[in-house]
């Protein structure tokens, strides 16, 4: 982990209000795990006050330059501030941060996907891809729109599903899921589950692993200050402490942890 | 010829006067790869309370117009986790290391003032009787005078190193907190504290932080902790430690203009890691500019019209007795 310099490539919007900033790093910057965020200043000027956590969508090193990506929504300000940034514009970031994802050898990786959590699971399967492992990647979307990098996900078998049934399944992710999960081929010593999304979709998935005793790992969000276990300001809720206990941070314990544990009712 | 910028604590001998809030960068390693500790005054630890602190729910952090509230609650390992896993790290970095403390009653201050004392790792210790996090008892402490205190006459005995009281804004004259803790045997005072906040979503209809009410930190403070820190510059006799929204090297020169001998940096640092240092180099530039050799010309170089901001006599009871 370290503090760099960073130079943004491009920054395109690719469907309303979904971006892909490409951000050129310093040799300093180590090879990240996907599953790793980076802390980022959003803007070259003084506002907003705070850096804002992005897991990284991928990562480039290539004929001596390296880039990270990320794939984001404007959702606030943050974001809003960060789509504003033109090719050229210099930043600052703070990486590669936190724990990322950890697939078992000899295990098919089930990747669940929704909205933009995907970003950190086209990264995880590019990985695989690379090391020759098959995947299944399940990727859901509120319509074809919305779809994001869907062309980019090879070498896996690819399901997807919309909310309007604009492309693919007509409905949750989490059905296709159960349909995977259903057709018996899956054990839950053969396969394993990683998930990224909404936290009420995760809470879900977290939930269909727990019944089925499979392995699962989900990619967490929510607002930091320090990022490197510091100031405690991003805590998780375990099941096992119910409310009290220890809380780990998310951001050095996280963002990617055991689904199974986090007590999703009481993170926001 | 490079101007000194060494100043005293009581007997803290401090290599500059910059230092990091309590609560900032935990106890030191966290962020052993972004600050350069070895440049700066020194750290103030995360506070220590007696038993461990898993902290509040979530969300603990939140964003508001240049500032941040937070309702961490203190989250800690307790004094024996502290002196377990702690110490041996704080006895290794290259400032100085003042240890928080904050006790739910008189006897757990005076516990952890004696524990830290042994722990060999302390420079000084901040006596932290402010928090908004932690109940009612924290707050209690500086918002009474009374209180305050008791606290600082019953742990003064308890150890030869200096004792700093930190103080919250959410009173209505610091300066009688300040000067309580002075003669009860404080070495200094710091100042400010967060300021007690609230964030409202409407889209939910609820509170944002977990608990409700948080402390509210960053640039937004500043100009409101600049006139607490100089009432009670203007008050006691101690050195005064400032702090509140410093987020660039000028601001800590206009806490040290105004009568602080040292300053904190606190929020601004998650954004800039490197704002410790840079207010050392903007200190010693502003000294420079001065023609001065040390950094002891400039503070309290203020140079305020005859007569004006000072707390007008009629607002402020007098020292003793005044049954508040």
């Amino acid at each position: 982990m370290n503090l760099v310099e960073c130079t943004v490539l491009s920054n395109r919007e690719l469907s309303k209000g979904n971006f892909l900033l490409s951000l050129k790093v310093p040799r300093a910057f180590a090879r990240p795990v996907p599953g790793q965020f980076v802390h980022l200043r959003v803007s070259g000027q003084e506002e907003p006050l705070l850096r804002r956590p992005y897991s990284l969508e991928g990562f480039v090193d290539r004929a001596g330059i390296r880039a990270v990506r990320i794939y984001f929504s404007v959702v606030g300000r943050g974001s809003r501030f960060l789509a504003a940034n033109p090719k050229g514009q210099v930043l600052d970031l703070i990486g590669p941060l936190g724990v990322g994802f950890s697939p078992r050898p000899r295990r098919l990786p089930i990747l669940v996907a929704g909205g933009r959590g995907v970003a950190p699971l086209l990264f995880l399967s590019r990985r695989l891809r690379e090391r020759n492992r098959p995947f299944v990647f399940l990727y859901g979307a509120r319509s074809r729109a919305e779809l994001y990098g869907v062309r980019e996900i090879r070498g896996g078998r690819l399901h997807l599903a919309t909310d309007d049934g604009s492309v693919g399944f007509e409905g949750s992710v989490l059905e296709l899921l159960g349909r995977e999960w259903g057709h018996g081929r899956h054990t839950p010593l053969s396969a394993e589950i990683f998930t990224c999304g909404p936290h009420g979709l995760l809470h879900e998935v977290a939930e269909f692993a727990r019944r089925h005793g499979i392995r699962c790992e989900a990619s967490l969000e929510g607002p930091m200050a320090c990022a490197v276990g510091a100031c405690r300001g991003c805590p998780v809720p375990l099941l096992s402490n119910g409310g009290n206990g220890r809380y780990p941070a998310m951001c050095v314990e996280g963002p990617v942890m055991d689904a199974t544990i986090v007590d999703w009712a009481r993170l926001p | 010829m490079k101007p000194s910028l060494a100043v005293r604590i009581g007997s803290l001998a401090l290599r500059n006067p910059v230092l990091v809030a309590s609560g900032i960068i935990g106890y030191g390693r966290e962020y052993e790869r972004l600050v350069d500790l070895s440049r700066i005054g020194g750290i103030v630890t995360k506070t220590v309370t007696l038993r461990p602190r898993a902290g509040n729910p979530p969300p603990r952090v939140h964003e508001t117009a240049s500032g941040m509230l937070n309702s961490i609650g203190i989250e800690n390992p307790g004094l024996e986790g502290f002196l377990e896993i702690k110490v041996p790290i704080l006895r290794e970095l290259p400032c100085s290391v003042i240890v928080s403390v904050e006790g739910e009653d008189v006897g757990e201050f005076c516990e952890l003032v004696q524990g830290v004392d042994a722990s060999g790792a302390a420079h000084a210790i901040e006596v932290n009787i402010s928090c908004p996090n932690v109940g009612p008892h924290g707050l209690r402490y500086s918002t009474d005078a009374g209180m305050a205190r008791e606290v600082m006459r019953a742990i003064r005995p308890l150890t030869p190193l200096p004792l700093i009281a930190k103080l919250t804004p959410n009173v209505t004259r610091i300066a009688e907190i300040a000067e309580a803790c002075e003669e009860c045997g404080a070495d200094a005072v710091s100042l400010v504290n967060t300021f007690v906040g609230m964030a409202v979503d409407s889209r939910t209809r609820k509170p944002v932080l977990g608990t409700v009410l948080g402390g509210l930190s960053g640039p937004a403070i500043k100009p409101l902790a600049l006139a607490k820190t100089w009432e009670v510059a203007q008050a006691v006799d101690i050195p005064v430690i400032g702090m509140g929204g410093i987020a660039r090297a000028s601001d800590a020169v206009e806490f040290l203009l105004l009568g602080s001998t040292a300053v904190q940096v606190g929020t601004a640092l998650f954004a800039d890691p490197g704002l410790a240092e840079s207010c050392v180099d903007g200190i010693e530039a502003y000294v420079r500019g001065m023609g001065a050799t040390s950094v002891e010309a400039l503070i309290g170089a203020l140079e305020v019209p005859e007569g004006r901001g000072v707390i007008r006599a009629g607002c402020r009871p007098a020292r003793e007795g005044s049954g508040s």
